[in-house]
């Protein structure tokens, strides 16, 4: 069986883990040889740090909207038929079609000064002058969401359509109430599709590139865009190297930390 | 009594023993498909009860109404008095075996039983003795511990039905339960199962449609069809009085032949039909097309006693069951005659294509309107 995993393994060393490998390398290396000064530049500096910080901070809350919104997506997808199941189904991977740049910049066309939503909120008479939205937090929370939303909907979708609908009429039939129903039986079921959505999200938002720089531009910096920054135009082998280590901690950890938890919950469930 | 047996609540609500379950006048319709139509049933504490059918009669819905997961058009159910139409499931104490049980998956025989216990607010300490003599009476003790995945068909079904007692409902309802199980094990389980009921107490509504299964552990059998109760009587009475072609069709094999009424006298009816004239008990008028019809053991080869119908057929299959032997007769294969004869023995020289005489008494002779 390993041996179907070959081409795939073989293509990746390639295309991924050398081009990775020599970006690591370039990370380490200084005038003189070998020299941690990438990282005592990238972990010793307030303003990394901050970087650091908002990537993180951005990926947590993408990752919790996108589990408020996702899940009782997920549910409603899985538990629709016919054609009400064919059009949410549209409807959560339509946008998965448009690129992300179509994307973001179909936010601003939103979120703008003299945007549509300022235009509907001052004729609805809702505002008296145009709200300042785009370039703030909660524009780039929800332009996060919006774009990485599908990536936690279809692994929780997937869980969710295996379940027996009996389980939760079991429980009801046990005395068990909505909330307790929920949080015993629905819940730790659908874990599972939780934390592999839950990680796909945070990895995919924490090396967030084009989505924040649309949205926020420089003042909101992330790690994506310290590298892109370091590469391009600092031309910061050491800085860009040092960054992307980090990130590809930070993504690891937490794709290790899923798969752990995966395989506890495949082999004793949820607990009660 | 044990432990787990009926609560005294339910005891003291005064139901009488006409009534533990009362369902009156009970529809429920899905979009244009009536799934039940005004449907009323009476069950008594502690009885055994089998809503018995072919799939899409209603029984299954019935069932889903007295739990509570379905919602009826019309209609009022109550359960020791206490009128539960409006209550959510979780609030009527109505337990249920599911078919193919709806165990927890994510969690252990010992959590799975005591679930019920936890959801209803019992403390931890008062419910783990609770727990523990669940599982003692379904001899499940020594897998406490187990994910519920590990376990058998049987011992799944085990586990569903200590986890419906362990709260101690008033009614314990079954849906399909053996269904999952294999022959053997099913008949098995059907009479340990009958046993641990009776022993605990309760008052059981068995879906089935099987009706061997539902001859074996029914105190009473409903025979449902479209969404109405055709017949509710003890299986004796249902077996050798059934009151409709539907019921004598569902519950038991039968010869029956298709005829027209030539004669009445006395509470009797001559009826002309493909093999010859048949007597039965009935009062039908003279002309009217009814069916005749004698269960396989009222039928012996040979003359037969004096007085007794008599047909003679064509034997077309031999089938060796063991403790009998069953003759399916050859039969104009127009309308829907079918003839069916069991005997204790095969008689000699009896091999399919031949000729035999057929006798049974007039009062084993059922007429039903055609």
């Amino acid at each position: 069986m390993a041996l179907l995993a070959l081409p795939g393994v073989a293509f990746l060393s390639v295309v991924f883990l050398l081009p990775l490998l020599l970006l690591l390398w370039s990370s380490i290396r200084g005038e003189g040889g070998f020299t941690v000064q990438g990282y005592v530049r990238v972990l010793g500096d307030a303003y990394y740090i901050g970087v650091i910080g908002n990537s993180l901070q951005l990926g947590l809350i993408t990752t919790a909207g996108a589990f408020i919104l996702g899940y009782p997506a997920a549910f409603a997808l899985a538990r629709a038929r016919g054609y009400a199941q064919v059009v949410l189904f549209a409807l959560v991977f339509l946008p998965l079609t448009v690129s992300i740049i179509v994307k973001s910049f179909g936010w601003g066309i939103v979120l703008r000064r003299d945007g549509i939503l300022n235009w509907l909120m001052l004729n609805l008479g809702l505002i008296e002058r145009p709200v300042r939205m785009i370039f703030t937090e909660g524009a780039l929370y929800a332009g996060m969401i919006n774009v990485f939303l599908p990536f936690m909907v279809l692994p929780v979708y997937s869980v969710v359509r295996m379940i027996d609908p009996r389980y939760g009429d079991a429980a009801a039939t046990l005395g068990a109430s909505p909330w307790y129903r929920f949080t015993r039986v629905t819940l730790p079921l659908t874990l599972p599709g939780v934390v592999a959505g839950a990680s796909l999200v945070f990895s995919l938002a924490v090396a967030a590139y084009v989505t924040p720089s649309l949205l926020m531009g420089d003042r909101y910096m992330t790690m994506s865009m310290v590298m892109a920054k370091a590469f391009l135009n600092l031309r910061d082998w050491q800085l860009g190297g040092a960054m992307a280590a980090v990130l590809l901690a930070v993504a690891a950890a937490v794709v290790v930390g899923a798969s752990l938890m995966q395989r506890r919950l495949a082999r004793h469930g949820g607990g009660a | 009594m044990t432990a787990l047996g009926v609560p005294a609540r339910a005891a003291q609500a005064g139901a009488s023993s006409a009534g533990h379950l009362v369902v009156t006048g009970t529809s429920k319709r899905f979009g244009a498909a009536v799934v039940l139509e005004d449907l009323s049933l009476q069950v008594a504490k502690g009885e055994f009860v089998s809503l018995l059918g072919p799939s899409g009669c209603g029984k299954t819905t019935l069932l889903r109404c007295i739990a509570g997961l379905l919602r009826p058009d019309a209609g009022r159910i109550t359960v020791a008095g206490q009128d539960i139409t409006a209550l959510p499931a979780h609030r009527r104490n109505v337990g249920v075996v599911f078919q193919n049980y709806a165990l927890f998956p994510h969690l252990t025989v010992a959590e799975n039983i005591g679930f019920g216990l936890r959801a209803q607010g019992v403390g931890r300490t008062e419910a783990a003795p609770r727990v523990a003599e669940a599982l003692a009476l379904v001899r499940m003790a020594e897998h406490a511990d187990k994910p519920v995945t590990a376990l058998s068909g049987g011992q799944q079904q085990r586990v569903a039905v200590a986890r419906a007692l362990v709260v101690r409902p008033s009614l314990l309802l079954l849906d399909e339960p053996f269904s999952a199980l294999d022959r053997k094990l099913r008949e098995t389980m059907q009479v340990e199962l009958k046993h641990l009921l009776r022993e605990v107490g309760i008052t059981a509504i068995f879906v089935t449609h099987d009706q061997e299964e539902a001859l074996v552990v029914s105190d009473r059998i409903a025979v449902m069809n479209a969404g109405r109760i055709e017949q509710l009587a003890d299986p004796a009475t249902l077996y050798g009085r059934p009151v409709s072609l539907y019921v004598l069709d569902f519950v038991g094999q039968s010869t029956r032949l298709a005829g027209r009424v030539t004669a009445t006298q006395d509470g009797m009816v001559t009826v002309e039909t493909a093999l010859g004239p048949v007597r039965a008990p009935g009062r039908y008028a003279p002309g009217s097309r009814v069916a005749v019809a004698v269960r396989p053991e009222a039928v012996t080869l040979g003359e037969g006693p004096a007085g007794a119908n008599r047909i003679s057929a064509r034997v077309s299959e031999i089938s060796f069951l063991g403790s009998r032997t069953q003759l399916h007769l050859d039969l104009p294969a127009e309308g829907q005659d079918r003839g069916v004869v069991e005997l204790p023995r095969l008689p000699e020289g009896v091999q399919p294509g031949s000729r035999v005489t057929l006798a049974f008494r007039e009062a084993d002779t059922m007429a039903f309107p055609a």
